[in-house]
């Protein structure tokens, strides 16, 4: 049985004053224990939706979402997120914010404190400790983000266009720091991205999100090999590969752009 | 449904607004009040009644006369002092680090302090009121004209200079239309103020307009004079304040969202 | 703080100490020497420093500072205490706001210093009087800052605590209570001018000490001197008050900048 098992899932967002905007309807998938997930889609298909659906901030109004067995019943030390705005409480110290998830768990403040340390040194932010956030870079802000995730030792990581906000340089970089964290820890990523060359990099399958509603277009395994490095990205598999992400998502981009119903 | 949500803001505060009215009138009615409490007790329909009473006999629109000309010379000072001023400030920072503490000193003082000095330089006639309200409204416009030049966006005025613009032009094309907003909300506090300083000049010292009937009222033990008074000032500050804040959103329509949070 | 800036910051209180003791020498100059004036109409430097030390010394200055301080206190504390929950409240519970904000939105507008000679002679001349009217000028600022920092926490920091596995309480204490803070220390800076403000109309109105009055007294019995001392106290107080306002507000919340005017 597969460790993620989204079985016809359905949500509608349904605003006061407005109409009602159905997200996502009879989605699909199923998620192997450590694998990296991508999902591509055009904006507003839904895919940050189903990420709040896994993490459990959300509910599906059809459909059934279990983990490991387990239908889902809100959020749980065995996930954890990171945001594509980062998230982080302004008024805490880095430290602080990445002992945001164990406080919450009742972790006792020494072994907090240790176990940020060590996280905030796993992600290169070490001498950092004490800065707050509004004296970071966007990367150096999502790095706190991605420590504070871990913090908690998640099975599984959601990541909602974790990289988005940042530069391509420093959007590189990262992708290469959190493919190496990854490669040692193990653990079950969904990753949610824009860019089809990210997904491709990244992951070991990618699926292709429809557009709203949403549901599995297309699942795309990703045959290169691992470690990957970033030559990888220059072979002719893997513009094989992007070809044929792209294919399947150039017709959900084109039912996008018209008589689209604004977003809630 | 669109309707009942809609329906519920304006309803739930109109609601808080009548049903407070409607007690207020009811309670003459049904509590025995004490003799003396009599004296300074009154009911909104005797407000109106007594604000009829004052339109009708040509009063109210005298001492209203009076308080808007103090109003309006005061206000049309402040904006051509503080503007100006603000401005200067603004471009130039040895001026401004001058005038840094005595405007400082001078803002945060509440302005009523001056007010037996105004007294004793401009005597009890309309100048020592017109001096209170100048004093209100001037430096909300200046420290925000001032702070509207200063937070001119620097990559503007490069660019405008780099078609050859002189400095005339520069401050007419790039400061001027940046700072509107901040002046335009310089402008609605000033408004505010100004109403304060025509009301608190009138307290103390004079003879005619709205303020002083409010206080006379209150000496005569007229509370339904005194509260008609104190609503028609209600009355204009919104008035004025929603009109000015309709004027800013026009004309800052060009913005994100900014700093604006309230 | 880099040492250039540093450099530029002592520079800037140089020129504005310097500007203002200009200022002063020029005054004491003029007025000792060319120009012939009125006793009963200005005074100068020299008299106001004279009197100052007079009234140091002599205690008279001290009582009315304390008396005056205690109504401050007293009013500013219950409108910490009825403003800030009651903004908490309605920035929490969307109907609360939606009832109160237009009644409190037009009490704001009022001149509710126009309520003071009624407050007077309801509750007579005394501390609890001025206490009441320093109480509803500094309400407001408390109120509707607190609801606008309740109304203004980020949803994104909401969704986070909850992701991590936050309860309501934690929502409370980790997220909204920390992000009111700024908020919060703004509408003080605001209240307290209104305080001041509430005193002093509370003291020239009727009252029989306080530093409003001393003021007061002094202009009317044209003691120019004795009068300056009273004015140069306030506004040293509110100055003084204001920057550790300030001070407080930039300690609390660094990452926030930009106007809170309301």
């Amino acid at each position: 049985m597969a460790y993620i098992q989204a079985a016809d899932v359905g949500l509608t967002f349904r605003p006061a004053n407005r109409e009602a905007v159905p997200a996502l309807r009879g989605l699909s998938l199923e998620v192997a224990r450590g694998e990296f997930l991508s999902l591509v889609g055009p904006s507003g298909c839904g895919k940050s939706t189903f990420l709040n659906i896994l993490l459990g901030l959300l509910r599906p109004d059809a459909g059934e979402v279990r983990i490991g067995g387990r239908p889902i019943a809100g959020p749980a030390s065995d996930r954890a997120m990171v945001f594509q705005e980062f998230g982080l409480l302004p008024w805490r110290t880095v430290l602080a914010n990445v002992e945001l998830g164990l406080e919450l768990k009742g972790v006792p403040p020494a072994e907090r404190h240790a176990r940020a340390m060590d996280l905030v040194g796993l992600v290169g932010l070490r001498g950092f400790e004490r800065h707050y956030p509004h004296e970071l870079s966007g990367g150096m802000k999502q790095r706190v983000g991605l420590a504070r995730a871990l913090a908690t030792d998640p099975d599984v990581l959601l990541m909602d266009e974790p990289f988005a906000a940042l530069d391509a340089q420093t959007r590189d970089q990262m992708q290469a720091e959190l493919l190496q964290i990854w490669g040692q820890s193990k653990k079950t990523v969904i990753f949610v991205t824009h860019s089809i060359e990210e997904a491709a990099y990244l992951s070991d399958r990618v699926i292709v999100v429809s557009a709203r509603p949403g549901r599995t277009k297309d699942v795309i395994p990703v045959r290169l090999p691992r470690p990957r490095d970033y030559e990888m990205r220059l072979s002719p598999e893997f513009n094989e590969l992007r070809l044929r992400i792209w294919k399947a998502l150039k017709e959900e981009l084109a039912v996008t752009r018209v008589g689209d119903v604004p977003a809630a | 449904m669109r309707r009942p949500r809609d329906l519920e803001r304006p309803l739930l505060g109109g609601m808080c607004i009548v049903l407070p009215l409607m007690a207020w009138e009811a309670v003459p009615r049904i509590l025995p009040l004490p003799q003396g409490a009599k004296l300074f007790f009154t009911t909104p329909s005797h407000i109106a009644t007594a604000l009829l009473r004052l339109v009708q006999s040509g009063e109210f629109q005298r001492h209203f006369a009076v308080s808007a000309v103090e109003f309006l010379l005061g206000l049309g000072c402040a904006i051509a002092v503080g503007l100006p001023l603000g401005i200067a400030l603004g471009r130039f920072r040895t001026l401004d680090a001058a005038l840094d503490p005595t405007v400082t000193a001078l803002n945060a003082t509440p302005r009523i302090v001056w007010i037996p000095l105004l007294i004793l330089w401009f005597g009890l006639g309309i100048w020592s009121k017109v001096a209170v309200v100048f004093l209100g409204a001037v430096f909300p416009l200046l420290i925000n004209t001032y702070e509207g030049v200063r937070s001119t966006d620097r990559v503007l005025v490069n660019v405008v200079r780099s078609f050859g613009a002189r400095e005339w032009q520069v401050t007419w094309m790039v400061v001027l239309p940046q700072a509107l907003p901040y002046i335009v909300a310089g402008f609605r506090l000033a408004i505010g103020r100004a109403i304060l300083g025509v009301v608190v000049g009138e307290f103390f010292g004079a003879s005619r307009g709205l303020g002083y009937l409010i206080a006379s009222a209150a000496s005569n033990y007229q509370p339904d004079v005194m509260f008609a008074g104190v609503g028609v000032f209600m009355a204009l500050s919104l008035i004025l304040t929603f009109s000015v804040q309709a004027v800013e959103s026009r004309l800052t329509r060009w913005r994100p969202e900014a700093a604006e949070r309230l | 703080m880099s040492p250039r800036r540093r450099l530029a910051r002592r520079r800037r209180l140089l020129v504005g100490c310097l500007s203002v003791a200009a200022f002063l020498a020029a005054w004491e100059i003029a007025f000792s020497t060319v120009i012939r004036w009125d006793p009963f109409f200005i005074t100068k430097p020299s008299l106001i420093a004279a009197a100052f030390r007079e009234q140091i010394l002599g205690g008279k200055l001290w009582h009315d500072m304390a008396v005056s301080a205690w109504a401050f206190t007293w009013g500013l504390s219950l409108a910490v205490l009825v403003g800030i929950p009651l903004g908490a409240v309605m920035g929490w519970r969307r109907r609360v706001e939606y009832a109160l904000d237009p009644l409190l939105t037009a009490l704001y507008a009022s001149p509710l210093i126009a309520l003071a000679p009624l407050l007077i002679i309801t509750i007579g001349v005394g501390i609890t009087a001025k206490a009441l009217l320093v109480f509803l000028l500094a309400v407001f600022p408390f109120v509707f800052n607190t609801c606008a920092g309740v109304r203004g926490t980020d949803p994104l920091l909401i969704s986070v605590v909850r992701g991590f596995g936050g309860r309501e309480r934690d929502l409370y204490l980790k997220v909204i209570l920390p992000g009111v803070v700024p908020y919060v220390v703004a509408g003080a800076r605001l209240a307290i001018g209104r305080a001041l403000i509430g005193i002093l109309v509370g003291e020239f109105y009727a009252s029989s000490e306080g530093i409003g009055f001393a003021i007061s007294r002094f202009g009317d019995t044209y003691r120019l001197p004795e009068m300056f001392v009273g004015i140069l106290v306030l506004m040293v107080a509110a100055v003084g008050l204001t920057e550790v306002i300030r001070k407080v507000e930039a300690l609390v919340a660094p990452w926030r900048l930009g106007q809170q005017e309301r």
